[in-house]
């Protein structure tokens, strides 16, 4: 089934290369557009920051709004990337090879987008250096007991963490790069490249690093879901937040929205880059698609224990809330929106080893996932602050104004904006790894069956 | 024509040699076996004993069933969860798994016998009567009079009975094969029992797509039917008992306890059978190390859910919420929680990091032996704990919160610690005896591995080569 | 001598819903004028507001007030979320609010389950008319912080200040000290003393109310109340905050029951 082009070392340089020796004409418009919207959501932003956060649908009791749901979704994108590349890779699956690069590349830029989420979120931004432990003037150490000082910590570490694994392995691709290039570019990525020259020795550290690095990155990856998950369970004050469920339930729907995004950007990569598809195939996304339905319907199922234990003890609090939550418009319309788009409507689709392997299909079922995705995190934040207290006189709801709107658009187009650049200047398909496979793709004959196979198991 | 296509050699020759010198294993008697089948007897007559001594108290008191419940909870979270071992690396076609998966779903036999045990304490489940919380929503509220007060009797024993009725029938699949084999090689009684059990399996080519259609669907529908079990054995014998205990996270963590018991289970089988058991050319460094693996993961896993659950708890200092971690910590369950802390994480992750002991064929299964124990005490610790709270019918336990006062802990008394040795026993009594009628290594699952298994000159060294079918 | 360990009672059956305290409040402690728009918007700052609910059926409506204010709790869920430590328990038994340090996580917010923390949305704005009657003691908050009920703090401190001048220790009930909720309430249904000092009214009516020294934990939330002579409760019990202020019940003459949010 795992039907490969054969393609030789220097058709895979070309392809790979192509988009950074030679610009594609839509590249100068898109990052252009883009970096338009960039633009206004920072207007906007200073905008907001010059009038106070009055001008958000914020109000009380829905203190957290749009800018935290934001924040977590694009934590939950960024998750893709270590599934992908450390998982996959611990787990030696031979599949993941052509989309390592994009997947990391794709964890850095949504954790750059989310990391400045936050500042468009508090009240005074030019103080949120504040929950860094810097300052001994002040006098004043942060609270370590707040999940706010973990997140920063802990978001941190995984953005150090996975910068470092899309350096190291962008490093023989670098070198490559050097070599093909002449003058002034050829001197910067002989910089960049720190001095590859593929020895032996290189190339085993380089192994080595990656796998320590992906063994290494997954208990961050797991710790920061967790960590931002408990910024809503630890508080007892509000009942749709509370519950133990919250940390592994906000990992495997991280993975789901994740792992559907980096789905969405492969099918991109297939259409825009030139040559891209003999190397990306539709054998990657049904393997994405197989992994997906395992994915989605482990979280449907985390999901479904949230909601039975919420409505466990039958609490008048909780009733109040999961009413608004489902039944009240417009919550209720977002809900069945966000149970359709998120697991009825993809799931099902991927069923069909047909539509796995379709390039259309897959990009408006993984894209639906997102939005689904994007709804939970709103479903969850905003009705249980509507129905915080027991107190009927302090229920509330949020409307987003349209500076939120502009404001959440541009992190968007940061992501955008930065895979466009990212493209421009390195490879988005490794050619050191997919040369690796190569090397270690076997084919057994069995009979009158070709079996592939594999150098170590 | 693709240069890299590789014809596999003739392999017959090996391959009969693993079919003789595996049935000769099989049907041949070791020195030990029939002794410790004796001593096994002996210990699980003591717990029919102590089972008697505590059917004098009666069932009105659920207090002095706690360990009994506990031992039940034990065996299904390690025995009944080996076969997983055998499931999940076959659906991920990990070759590893070929010597150990048979041995894996043996395990699932010992079901029946926790199944046959698991209806003395049916007795002490409470109904849904004294409007008990329960995860079916018995509230006597609208829409919700029809459900019947006896809802977690009836799904949790259908629960259990399917998830060992497909165990047994993915033991007994998956060892049609084999049991061909000994109908046609075999002697003695083993034969003519294998005779009925093989059916008309003649290895055709229709036989085995049907063989492996349906070993796949079985084991999907084994892991789910696992969870399930102990999501409904986690709420109805943990969550209901204990009034403000609502962690959505305790059926996960049970259920994750399971798999990493499971696996602990297996280790330390492999590692008996491959000392004790004379199967030293087929249980080799790749099995420890693979199993190794799953270990350390699981391990990590169980952590994670475990703290995840204390955590959220303790942060958010609702008083119903730190009664019940009062309750499951406090006292000689202090003890105990931090053993199983430091048996079911702290062990495993310190030690599995470290690739001497990963590598090395006492390491892991020692380590095995503390998650079993530590497995072992957390049950007790849960179980017993919860089923010391008075029931919902009594007047001083309110609906969500627990007494203030603290509650009576129970040591075990002598009937328990009958119960609990024939308890396990009785469960290793049973999957030795099974191992005398269906080979404990799975003769055509290794068999298969030698056609995909080449070795082939790579550069200045040779490599091993492993196909992996679609 | 020990810390003072601030409080308040508030009897529900006393008040009678005017939103003096309000307004007293909102002049004392510079908080600026809530206009049509701040309702409209949901963002009013008042550190006490009346809850109003209707009950029964009309023509049989009655209506139940229930002034609310920051509990200063002994394990306040906003003070371990707040990243900065603006808000922190201080040894007089106060929740306090550090404005300089508060970068705007609105956590403690969310963590308060009484909904007594207010943002400051906007910048705040005074008529000129106005201007001149800001307090000179408290602290203008800018936009962009969290602020709530001090207990009106600084007249604590400044009656602490002139009693250790005076060498005189501080009354109990005196106007000096009382936040200015508690003075303006005609019908003195707000009481402020020291739960500390045995002899303080506060703590005579703690004990006779809510029948214990410690911090109340019952456990009947479901609705068999006992129809003794103690009225007392803290507000939403079953989060296990411990607040510093007591409720009485509303007693119901004409039902003879006693009523209990």
């Amino acid at each position: 089934m795992q039907e490969h082009i054969q393609l030789n070392q220097k058709e895979i340089n070309d392809i790979s290369l192509s988009p950074i020796l030679e610009t594609p004409k839509w590249w100068l418009p898109a990052v252009l557009i883009t970096f338009g919207f960039i633009v206004t959501g920072l207007a906007a932003f200073f905008y907001m920051v010059y009038h106070g956060l009055g001008v958000t649908g914020l109000n009380r009791p829905v203190f957290w709004g749009f800018f935290i749901v934001n924040f977590v979704f694009w934590i939950g994108i960024s998750h893709a990337g270590i599934m992908i590349s450390a998982i996959l890779r611990l787990t030696q699956a031979e599949w993941r090879r052509p989309i390592t690069r994009a997947a990391e590349v794709l964890t850095v830029f949504s954790l750059m987008a989310a990391l400045h989420t936050p500042l468009f979120h508090v009240g005074r931004p030019w103080r949120t250096y504040w929950v860094f432990p810097y300052d001994f003037s002040r006098g004043v150490w942060p609270n370590v007991r707040s999940p706010f000082v973990w997140d920063p910590s802990a978001v941190g570490t995984y953005l150090i963490a996975s910068t470092l694994f899309v350096i190291i392995c962008l490093l023989p691709d670098l070198a490559i790069i050097r070599d093909r290039t002449t003058g002034l570019r050829s001197k910067i990525y002989g910089i960049l490249c720190l001095g590859w020259r593929g020895t032996p020795r290189q190339w085993k550290m380089q192994t080595i690093v990656g796998i320590l690095l992906s063994a290494l990155v997954l208990p961050v990856f797991v710790s920061v879901h967790s960590i931002v998950s408990w910024d809503f369970a630890v508080i007892a004050g509000v009942e749709g937040w509370h519950s133990t469920i919250f940390a592994p339930y906000f990992i495997i729907g991280a993975i789901h929205s994740g792992v559907s995004a980096v789905a969405t950007f492969m099918v991109v990569m297939m259409w825009v880059w030139k040559g891209n598809d003999k190397i990306l195939r539709p054998d990657h996304l049904d393997a994405i698609g197989r992994l997906l339905i395992i994915v989605a319907t482990t979280w449907f199922l985390f999901l479904f224990l949230e909601v039975a234990f919420a409505l466990f003890t039958l609490e008048r609090p909780e009733i109040a809330l999961r009413e608004l939550q489902f039944f009240k418009w417009p919550f209720s319309g977002l809900f069945i929106l966000f149970l359709l788009t998120s697991y009825f409507i993809p799931v099902p689709m991927w069923m069909f080893k047909n539509v796995r392997r379709s390039l259309p299909l897959m990009f408006i079922s993984t894209i639906l996932v997102n939005v689904g995705m994007w709804l939970e995190r709103f479903l969850i934040i905003v009705p249980s602050l509507s129905r915080k207290t027991p107190f009927a006189f302090d229920w509330g709801s949020y409307t987003p104004s349209i500076v939120e709107i502009l404001i959440v658009t541009e992190t968007f187009a940061f992501v955008i904006f930065g895979l466009l650049l990212f493209s421009k200047f390195f490879p988005l398909i490794p050619l050191f790894d997919i040369k690796e496979g190569m090397v270690f793709r076997d084919e057994i004959k069995i009979g009158r069956r070709t079996v592939p196979a594999s150098i170590r198991e | 024509m693709n240069p890299h296509v590789i014809t596999a050699k003739s392999t017959l020759d090996k391959k009969s040699k693993i079919n003789n010198t595996l049935l000769e294993r099989h049907q041949r008697n070791g020195n030990y076996f029939w002794r410790i089948i004796s001593l096994l007897a002996v210990f699980f007559i003591l717990g029919i004993i102590g089972f008697v001594m505590k059917l004098n108290s009666g069932f009105n008191d659920k207090v002095i069933w706690g360990y009994y419940a506990a031992m039940f909870a034990f065996i299904l979270t390690t025995a009944q969860a080996a076969p997983m071992v055998a499931i999940a690396p076959r659906l991920a076609k990990a070759h590893w798994r070929r010597p150990i998966s048979r041995t894996a779903e043996i395990w699932s036999i010992v079901g029946l016998f926790n199944l046959i045990l698991f209806i003395p304490i049916l007795w002490v489940l409470p109904s849904l009567e004294d409007r008990r919380r329960s995860l079916w929503f018995w509230d006597a509220a609208p829409g919700f009079e029809s459900v019947p007060v006896f809802s977690p009797h009836i799904w949790t024993t259908l629960a259990l009975c399917s998830l060992v009725f497909i165990g047994i029938m993915l033991l007994w699949l998956s060892a049609l094969p084999d049991l061909a084999l000994i109908r046609d090689k075999g002697t003695g009684w083993q034969q003519k029992v294998a005779k009925k059990l093989s059916k008309n399996w003649i290895g055709t080519s229709k036989q085995w797509h049907w063989l492996y259609h349906r070993l796949g669907i079985l084991g999907a529908l084994y892991f789910a039917m696992m969870v399930f079990v102990h999501f409904l054995i986690s709420i109805d014998f943990l969550l209901v008992l204990v009034p403000g205990w609502i962690d959505a996270l305790l059926p996960i963590t049970h259920a994750a306890n399971a798999l990493q018991a499971g696996v602990a289970t297996m280790m330390l089988t492999m590692f008996c059978l491959r000392k004790f058991g004379g199967y030293k050319d087929y249980i080799g460094y790749d099995q420890v190390w693979g199993l190794g693996k799953l270990l350390f993961a699981l391990s990590l896993l169980w952590f994670w859910f475990w703290f995840s659950s204390f955590n959220v708890f303790w942060y958010g200092k609702k008083p119903n919420e730190l009664s019940v971690i009062d309750l499951l910590t406090t006292g000689p369950y202090l003890i105990i929680f931090i053993g199983v802390f430091l048996l079911n994480f702290v062990f495993p992750l310190f030690m599995m990091i470290w690739n001497p002991i990963r590598r090395s064929f006492w390491g892991p299964p020692l380590i095995a032996v503390g998650v079993i124990i530590g497995t072992f005490l957390d049950r007790i610790r849960l179980y017993v704990a919860a089923y010391s709270v008075p029931g919902i019918g009594d007047p001083n336990v309110s609906k969500h919160a627990l007494p203030t006062h603290s509650l009576p802990t129970h040591l075990p008394e002598i009937s328990d610690v009958f119960i609990m040795l024939g308890y396990i026993s009785g469960s290793i009594l049973v999957f030795m005896l099974a191992t005398k009628i269906i080979p404990v290594i799975n003769i055509w699952e290794q068999r298969e591995v030698v056609m995909y298994e080449i070795h082939k000159k790579f550069h200045r060294t040779e490599v091993k080569i492993l196909g992996k079918p679609d | 001598m020990a810390n003072p360990s601030w409080g308040m009672v508030i009897d529900n059956d006393k008040c009678t819903g005017c939103n003096a305290c309000v307004i007293a409040c909102q002049s004392e402690n510079n908080i600026p004028i809530n206009e049509e728009d701040h309702f409209t918007q949901r963002r009013p700052i008042q550190w006490i507001r009346i809850e109003r609910y209707w009950e029964g059926e009309f023509p049989n409506v009655k209506a139940r007030f229930i002034p609310v204010l920051c509990q200063h709790c002994a394990d306040a869920p906003c003070e371990p979320v707040c990243p900065v430590y603006a808000t922190y328990h201080n040894d007089q038994g106060l929740n306090v609010q550090v404005y300089n340090r508060c970068i705007g996580t609105r956590f403690c917010a969310n963590g308060c389950p009484y909904q007594v923390r207010h943002f400051n949305f906007w910048e705040p704005e005074w008529p000129d008319s106005l201007e001149n009657q800001l307090n000179p003691d408290v602290t203008v908050r800018t936009r962009g912080i969290m602020e709530k009920c001090t207990f009106c703090v600084q007249r604590i401190q400044r009656t602490k200040r002139e009693s250790e001048k005076n060498n005189t220790s501080i009354k109990d009930g005196d106007r000096q000290l009382n936040p200015a909720c508690v003075n303006g309430c005609a019908t003195d249904a707000l009481v402020f003393g020291d739960f500390n000092n045995p002899e303080s009214k506060v703590s005579k009516m703690k004990k006779k109310e809510l029948g214990h020294g410690g911090h109340g934990d019952h456990s009947d939330h479901d609705g068999h109340e006992e129809h003794d002579e103690k009225r007392g409760y803290h507000l939403l019990e079953e989060y296990g905050t411990h607040p510093s202020v007591v409720y009485l019940k509303k007693v119901d003459y004409e039902s003879k029951t006693v009523e209990k949010h």
